[in-house]
């Protein structure tokens, strides 16, 4: 019964202009945006590529020179795209895909891709996040909003209640009639994603459980709707109430929603403003070693412990070049300094994630998208992951040049210079993505309020569905 | 409604008549349970329809006074989508066969519904009730607004269902209709039966007098 009842909801809605022109639009939307993030992937791929062997070709073509100089001189880490990115291109347009590494300085990831578009970028991209964001739910408002209220206008509810039939079960014949068409189309669209994801190049890069664990997410941000719209349908008492109403929720659900529980994150857990924050840092630096500057009280202080530790009088003396010794120790302080203050952001990051998963419960909208972005790899807790990799290996580069520098040389010894194989036998930087285990731990609260939401609306709809 | 007591056996057309208001909609509604009797019962094979909702529903098929169906599929669709809801499954040629004897012309057999005049609609309402071999029927004003000559079609079939052994109850102002298709008939006012004669006991000039007169007896009550 159910089934035949999906069926005929099916078959009206392919008879009616109106869903078939929906559709096709749809349709074409997420083809076009489909193919413009393919090509914007596969450029900006190239361009990553081409732009790494460079710096690694400029960092290994440095001629003999003091490594601590080499340490300034600086490489960079460039933020690897993501296969599904295509799909959900999430903040990377507004994280930077590079960051400089070099001493004493922890850099912010520059080269930001919204930087180089013009006013109209507020208007937004065609990406296939959008269309399965925004415009796929406005489709299953349109397929739905007069499932019941059309049958009450039209006066075949009450021939369709005389065949024996239960509310439950035209319901859920409708349920399927919805879901079916907006199943195809996402299935296609996956399947359209996954052939183009598996002839680039970076395709040992896409986890094939991660693609159908985005597909499940958003199949289930449909049902949502499918939930929502039914409900509507089904209390409201002309289909022009219905329409308004489900534009209304749309309105408050995708738009409304995510921008207030952005701006009340941000006033509740407001982020130090760029000056603030280098102002703190370099406050927090200065009182400590500063690895070029031997006269400070710190300086002194560390040269006499050194001194002591050693057993020797002079740094003469010592088995190593103390200038080398001390710019390590430096760096590390400074180290300490970025990590402490970086930890206060992310702690300020965290929290307003938090006020993001308590919004997510007014709505479906907020855990799709995070979980759309976290399966991505292009959310902001990403870009941390990111950022945090860039920085341990230029420590580790920044140490290894130090080290050389105090072990290859004495004190007093400006001359030294490292050859080139030093440069060649640092390793390149390498960034292992979060693994999907980590992306779930880390969003399980979405996870969790997603699939209640499917729940709730679910048995709201067998609760508002006993009333047609 | 009070105090009603009717009874429609196998192979008899009991006709409702009655005034707009005078519980002719509400009865139908009953045996539907569309709405439950606050006091006595509404059986159908002996079954209470409060109680046994599923399976009496499958026992009937109805047909209201503007039997609306989904515009945008053709009348053989309509009615393969009603049969398989009571679970009768037919082929295209048996849905099609059906219709032809329910009196649709056959070119409008493929047409949509949105097309169709109310007597096209009746008349699949009519196939419907024959898809389903249903052994009760329940119309409320059937030939309300359709033309003499589909009235009279749509009698014929009612008489066929008849000889086929379907109990039928039907509620209409049409005393001429009454008379041609009933076995019995019954006049309503207020809610309650005034009147139940057997059909050919009476002639149509005798029943539109008995009819008048009660519908008077209503001012003077209502007075």
């Amino acid at each position: 019964m159910i089934r035949r009842i999906a069926f005929k909801e099916m078959k009206e809605n392919l008879y009616e202009g109106r869903f078939r022109v929906t559709i096709i639009i749809v349709s074409v939307l997420l083809i076009m945006a489909t193919w413009l993030s393919l090509n914007y992937f596969k450029s900006v791929q190239q361009q990553h590529a081409d732009a790494k062997a460079n710096a690694r070709n400029i960092w290994e073509s440095q001629d003999e020179k003091n490594p601590h100089s080499a340490a300034h001189y600086g490489t960079y880490a460039f933020k690897p795209k993501y296969p599904l990115s295509l799909i959900d291109p999430g903040v990377d347009k507004f994280s930077g895909i590079s960051i400089f590494l070099e001493a004493h300085k922890r850099n912010e990831a520059q080269y930001m891709a919204a930087a180089d578009q013009t006013g109209l970028a507020r208007f937004g991209d065609l990406t296939p996040d959008f269309i399965m964001l925004f415009i796929i739910p406005l489709l299953i408002i349109l397929i739905g909003y007069n499932a019941f209220t059309r049958e009450q206008e039209l006066g075949t509810l009450k021939l369709l209640k005389g065949q024996g039939i239960s509310s439950w079960k035209l319901a859920l014949g409708k349920w399927v009639g919805i879901f079916l068409p907006v199943l195809i189309l996402t299935t296609g669209l996956f399947v359209i994603a996954f052939i183009l994801l598996v002839n680039v190049e970076d395709f040992g890069e896409l986890n094939y459980g991660v693609l159908l664990l985005m597909f499940v997410v958003y199949v289930i941000y449909y049902a949502v709707f499918i939930n929502i719209t039914l409900m509507v349908s089904a209390v409201s008492k002309q289909s022009g109430i219905s329409l308004v109403s489900l534009l209304v929720i749309w309105i408050v659900v995708c738009l409304a929603m995510p921008k207030a529980s952005s701006n009340l994150a941000d006033s509740i857990y407001p982020y130090p403003s760029r000056q603030a924050f280098a102002a703190d840092i370099d406050k927090d630096k200065k009182a400590g070693l500063d690895g070029h500057n031997p006269w400070s009280q710190a300086a002194k202080d560390f040269e006499r412990e050194t001194l002591e530790k050693y057993g020797v009088d002079s740094l003469s003396q010592l088995p190593f070049n103390f200038d080398g010794y001390r710019m390590q120790k430096g760096e590390e302080h400074e180290a300490q300094v970025y990590f402490k203050h970086y930890a206060e952001l992310k702690n300020t990051f965290r929290n307003q994630s938090k006020v993001y998963q308590a919004a997510a419960i007014a709505s479906p909208f907020l855990p799709t998208r995070f979980l759309s972005m976290a399966l991505a790899r292009t959310d902001y807790r990403a870009h941390w992951d990111f950022s945090d990799a860039a920085e341990s290996y230029r420590l580790s580069l920044v140490d290894t040049l130090n080290m050389n520098l105090a072990v290859n040389s004495t004190y007093g010894d400006w001359a030294y210079k490292a050859d080139r194989s030093l440069w060649k036998n640092v390793p390149d930087f390498e960034y292992d993505p979060p693994s999907l285990g980590d992306i779930i731990g880390r969003n399980w609260s979405n996870i969790l309020v997603l699939g209640l939401w499917f729940l709730v609306s679910f048995v709201g709809l067998k609760i508002l569905t006993q009333r047609v | 409604m009070n105090a009603l007591n009717l009874s429609v056996k196998q192979g008899d057309i009991f006709c409702l008549l009655g005034a707009n208001g005078a519980g002719k909609s509400t009865t139908i509604n009953l045996f539907l349970n569309f709405i439950e009797p606050t006091e006595g019962l509404a059986t159908i094979n002996s079954l209470d329809v409060t109680l046994h909702s599923k399976e009496t529903k499958q026992l009937l098929s109805y047909i209201p006074e503007n039997l609306m169906l989904y515009p945008n599929l053709t009348g053989l669709e309509n009615l393969d989508f009603f049969c398989g809801l009571g679970g009768k499954n037919y082929s295209k040629e048996q849905l099609e066969e059906l219709l032809k004897q329910s009196g649709l012309q056959v070119d409008f057999i493929h047409k949509r519904v949105s097309s169709y005049s109310k007597g096209m609609r009746q008349k699949v309402g009519i196939a419907l009730a024959s898809a389903r071999e249903a052994s009760v029927l329940l119309l409320d004003e059937p030939t309300s607004g359709l033309d003499p000559k589909a009235s009279n079609e749509f009698s014929e079939l009612l008489l066929d269902m008849k000889d086929k052994g379907v109990a039928t109850l039907m509620a209409t102002h049409d005393l001429f209709r009454a008379k041609a298709t009933g076995t019995h008939i019954g006049i309503m006012k207020e809610g309650v039966l005034i009147h139940q004669v057997e059909a050919n006991s009476i002639s149509l000039p005798e029943l539109e007098e008995l009819y008048l007169e009660t519908m008077k007896l209503s001012q003077t009550v209502s007075s």
